[in-house]
């Protein structure tokens, strides 16, 4: 009883805004449109999404790949690296190391996006420096790294985004953690590799694991950042959805309600299979 | 699960059922007598949902619009500021398909695809544009202004300013007798000047891009005129050449075509910072304002090809389920007034766009005056009045609009 | 050295914001800006509008952090501490929330939100709000509770110590920091919200986010720098008054039981 009592506030109000506007998203995406008056359900805009027709539908499989890219990417590249800084200052992280790894949380996305950009753009702040020492002759001289082709601006400012992020996530574990074990092992002679396999890894496998799942997830549904720093083809699956959605073209906001849905279906299906696997290991 | 079902929609009844019941706020003026109007109107907030994303123009509205609203009709306007017109669209249509009678919007500033959606919707207040007093200034005979995208306007929306498409280049960088003059020019330029050109890709909310393509689609096929109705033969024509012409010198552009500049500002900064040579804008100012907003450098001067520059007017127009409707009202007359349409072309004020009225109907002798004053002042960054004149043609008929961006979409951006 | 290469990488995003924002008419390739102005900060400062949107976006991530709190508590509690059978699935409907794309939810929930008179209305920000907030609210504080020893508790209680004095001598004690970092998720993930607060909203509540985007779309750099470093003050002030508090280690929070 006791229990319910402790979920109940946390599961209702979740499920029932989530479920309720779920609800309305489910039906835009079948068709149910009354403001242009067709009531009617079908399948319309997601059979025009799986065969590649309609007006969102002819990009729609380039955008899944190019999100599929960029979204795996930065996650497992944030992971690593979160895995990399959360060892290193495992034992004793100095006041100014927190406060380092906190610091760029205060940055939203959409300021660290601004920032990048105006830092890596072919004409921002590192390319008049270099354009000003002589070391490049013309914009076009300094490298693409956003608004590029291939999302390494985008992934560049996830990276700086989310390494803190589970960093911390992993470090808010570690601290309520004592260092028995990690002594007992230095004192039966492991390496610093052993160590960070044998004791600090399965510690902070569950919380890395589900904290790389809310990474995945955040960048597969995300809008601003690859709105920002995307170029125009191919584009991820959010800024698909939402250009479609706010099309003046009443009829592609069925694709675009139905393309978010496929976002969340995917990360949904990602997240259970990590989470059975993760059960199996035991 | 069901008994999840079974929450969901109870909770969803629950939720509806304690909706305020909206009593509603129209009907308390008649549009014939302006006066009751004018009354009804004092002491309400218009909400004014329009693209914010330029300092000069939000500074242009509030300092001019905003004070004389307060001042002489005790109107306070509510300007909302937003990033993309299709965001306040689908406010509006959202708020449809609740059945929500006192909307958040008053007045929006749209321009023709929005209009065609709005329009399709059933959701603009109707039969008001011509009623209110200052329309005596507009030119509806005007198919430029009876129409807008080529949609015949229907007294659903009031026209505001006119804009013409023109490109930007900087003086100090290039010579005005070296500029392209037809778009056959601009793609041999282009390939001289590898990478030092590009477009804004079409796509809603980029008309200007838009409207780029289908200047070539003019030049190309020899003639505007024959685009103001939709022939699918004469499409299914021309349009393959349309995309020949644009692949063909796709290499030659900047970043080799990969990309493409998503907005006019974008535009603006990679003009701005020497990655391009040219720019686009809309203004009667030509780069005026913008040089005042400090976003290109101060030399930049505005140009015009020999033909084909499409040219338009732009609306404000007024939700059906509007609250303040009367405030609106009279924030659309206001903004026609001699006085105002004055203001808004000079390039100090930073609104910068065309006249919405027709000058020739004003008669007073001050009025006129000023008018005229503003006229002789629009800044050294415009194009001169007579290549603005002679360049221009109207748009083509509304659906040309999607059909343009996806074809463009696929066979250029996509491409083979 | 390293410290001080740290430094410049920490202060790099806020100074390459403040020079573009004092900056006006500054393009390639000249390094710096000819002039330095504080133009654009008197211009956004001068407009109502901009400070009414500083005050809204506090208040609103403020009252959302702390409402997820209070709500996810009990819940964190419950799923950190205990076993139960439906836990999996608890799990995964607080787990739903936070991979269901913004876009998602925010579409169907501004229909929703209109059709309850809640669009455009605080009640119906902070509704809008919790739904990202209070999932990764419980997820931080259930994995502190993992890790938390009730023992503690239990014998304070048999040494007669009332519910209400356990909470606030032990509970709150020990929790502190996992407390702190989840009201400062939470907080964040409030405050850099534009999505839920543009479709609930309506348009009608302006958050700084909403007016950036919109400053975004106008692409005038000085503009927007000035408007984000507007917004990126509480946070860092936070920040870096809350880094003394999040740097402590471990072992102090157990000798001051």
């Amino acid at each position: 009883m006791k229990l319910k009592r402790s979920l109940a506030p946390t599961l209702l109000i979740l499920t029932l805004l989530l479920g309720a506007s779920l609800l309305y998203g489910l039906m835009q995406s079948l068709g149910y449109l009354t403001i242009i008056g067709e009531k009617e359900l079908s399948l319309t805009a997601y059979q025009n999404l799986i065969s590649g027709q309609g007006t969102a539908g002819r990009e729609f499989w380039a955008s899944l790949g190019f999100s599929l890219w960029v979204s795996i990417v930065s996650t497992i590249l944030s992971a690593i690296g979160a895995l990399f800084l959360a060892t290193l200052l495992n034992r004793r992280p100095s006041n100014f190391d927190t406060f380092a790894l906190n610091w760029n949380l205060a940055f939203p996305h959409l300021v660290w996006g601004v920032f990048m950009l105006l830092l890596l753009a072919q004409s921002g702040l590192l390319a008049r420096w270099a354009g000003a020492l002589g070391i490049i002759q013309s914009p076009a001289d300094f490298p693409v790294l956003v608004r590029d082709r291939y999302g390494i601006g985008i992934i560049l400012t996830y990276l700086g985004k989310e390494i803190p992020f589970l960093t911390l996530l992993i470090l808010a574990l570690l601290r309520t953690q004592s260092d028995g074990y990690l002594l007992v092992a230095q004192n039966l002679g492991a390496n610093a590799w052993q160590r960070f396999r044998l004791v600090t890894l399965p510690l902070v496998r569950p919380a890395l694991v589900s904290g790389s799942l809310l990474v995945f997830a955040y960048i597969f549904g995300a809008y601003e950042v690859p709105a920002l720093l995307g170029v125009r083809y191919p584009r991820t699956l959010p800024v698909l959805a939402l250009e479609s959605f706010t099309n003046p073209d009443l009829r592609a906001r069925a694709e675009g309600m139905a393309i978010s849905l496929i976002i969340a279906f995917i990360v949904l299906m990602i997240a259970g299979f990590a989470r059975a696997k993760e059960e199996l290991q035991g | 699960m069901k008994r999840l079902i079974f929450a969901l929609l109870v909770f969803s009844m629950l939720l509806a059922a304690c909706a305020p019941k909206s009593d509603s706020a129209t009907a308390d003026f008649d549009l014939a007598d302006w006066d009751s109007v004018l009354a009804a109107a004092d002491g309400q907030t218009v909400t004014w949902y329009m693209w914010g994303g330029s300092d000069s123009i939000n500074a242009y509205v509030d300092n001019f619009y905003g004070v004389a609203l307060k001042e002489r009709y005790n109107v306070t306007l509510n300007r909302v500021p937003v990033a993309d017109a299709a965001d306040y669209i689908n406010q509006v249509l959202s708020e449809k398909e609740a059945g929500v009678e006192n909307g958040a919007v008053d007045l929006m500033w749209i321009n023709g695809e929005n209009f065609f959606t709005l329009k399709q919707a059933e959701m603009l207040y109707a039969d008001w544009a011509q009623a209110i007093p200052n329309s005596a200034f507009v030119d509806w005979g005007n198919p430029a202004i009876n129409r807008d995208f080529g949609e015949p306007v229907e007294d659903l929306e009031s026209p505001w300013s006119s804009a013409q498409f023109q490109f930007i280049y900087d003086s100090a960088r290039m010579d005005a007798d070296s500029l392209p003059r037809s778009y056959a020019d601009l793609a041999t330029w282009a390939c001289e000047h590898p990478g030092r050109f590009t477009y804004i890709a079409p796509g809603p909310g980029a008309f200007q891009g838009t409207r780029f393509v289908k200047g070539a689609l003019f030049e190309i096929s020899g003639d505007a005129a024959q685009w103001g109705t939709v022939d699918e033969a004469l499409w299914d024509e021309w349009s393959p050449k349309v995309w020949d012409y644009f692949n063909k010198f796709k290499t030659c552009l900047w970043r080799e075509g990969e990309t493409y500049p998503k907005d006019e500002y974008e535009l603006h900064s990679l003009f701005a910072n020497n990655e391009v040579d040219f720019s686009i804008t809309q203004a009667i100012v030509g780069a005026g304002a913008l040089i005042d907003e400090g976003l290109v450098p101060t030399t930049s001067r505005a140009f015009v090809f020999d033909n084909y520059m499409i040219g338009d007017f732009n609306y404000v127009a007024i939700p059906s389920n509007a609250s303040n409707k009367a405030a609106a009202l009279v924030l659309a007359n206001l903004i026609l007034d001699p006085e105002f349409q004055a203001a808004q072309v000079l390039p100090e004020n930073g609104f910068g766009l065309g006249f919405g009225i027709d000058v020739t109907r004003v008669t007073d002798p001050d009025q006129v005056a000023v008018l005229e004053d503003a006229l002789a002042n629009l800044g050294e960054a415009a194009t001169p009045a007579e290549d603005m004149a002679k360049s221009l043609v109207g748009d083509a008929a509304s659906p040309y609009q999607s059909m343009v961006e996806e074809g463009w979409r696929e066979n250029v951006l996509i491409g083979q | 050295m390293k410290k001080l290469l740290i430094w410049i990488a920490l202060l790099a995003p806020l100074l390459t914001l403040g020079l573009f924002a004092l900056s006006k008419g500054w393009f390639y390739p000249e390094p710096f800006p000819a002039q330095l102005t504080p133009e654009a900060f008197s211009r956004l400062i001068s407009d109502t509008r901009t400070l009414k949107a500083i005050i809204d976006s506090l208040l609103l991530a403020v009252l959302v952090s702390l409402l997820s709190l209070i709500i996810g508590y009990p819940a964190a509690r419950a799923i950190g501490t205990q076993d139960f059978p439906a836990k999996k699935y608890v799990w995964l409907a607080i787990f739903l929330p936070t991979v269901v794309p913004p876009l998602a939810i925010g579409m169907g929930m501004s229909i929703l939100a209109l059709q309850t008179g809640l669009s455009g209305t605080p009640f119906g920000i902070i509704l809008a709000h919790i739904v990202p907030t209070l999932p990764y609210t419980v997820f931080t504080l259930a994995g502190v509770f993992a890790r938390y020893d009730e023992n503690y508790e239990y014998q304070a209680l048999a040494l007669g110590a009332s519910p209400t004095r356990i909470f606030f001598a032990i509970t709150l004690h020990l929790l502190a920091p996992g407390l702190a970092v989840a009201g400062l998720f939470a907080f964040l993930i409030s405050w850099s919200q534009y999505l839920l607060t543009l479709l609930v909203g309506g348009g009608r509540v302006l958050t700084l986010p909403v007016l950036l985007f919109s400053a975004v779309s106008g692409g005038n750099p000085t503009t927007i720098s000035a408007l984000s470093l507007l917004f990126l003050a509480p946070p860092v002030l936070i920040i870096a008054a809350t880094a003394r508090f999040l740097g402590e280690n471990p072992n102090s929070v157990h000798e001051r039981i």
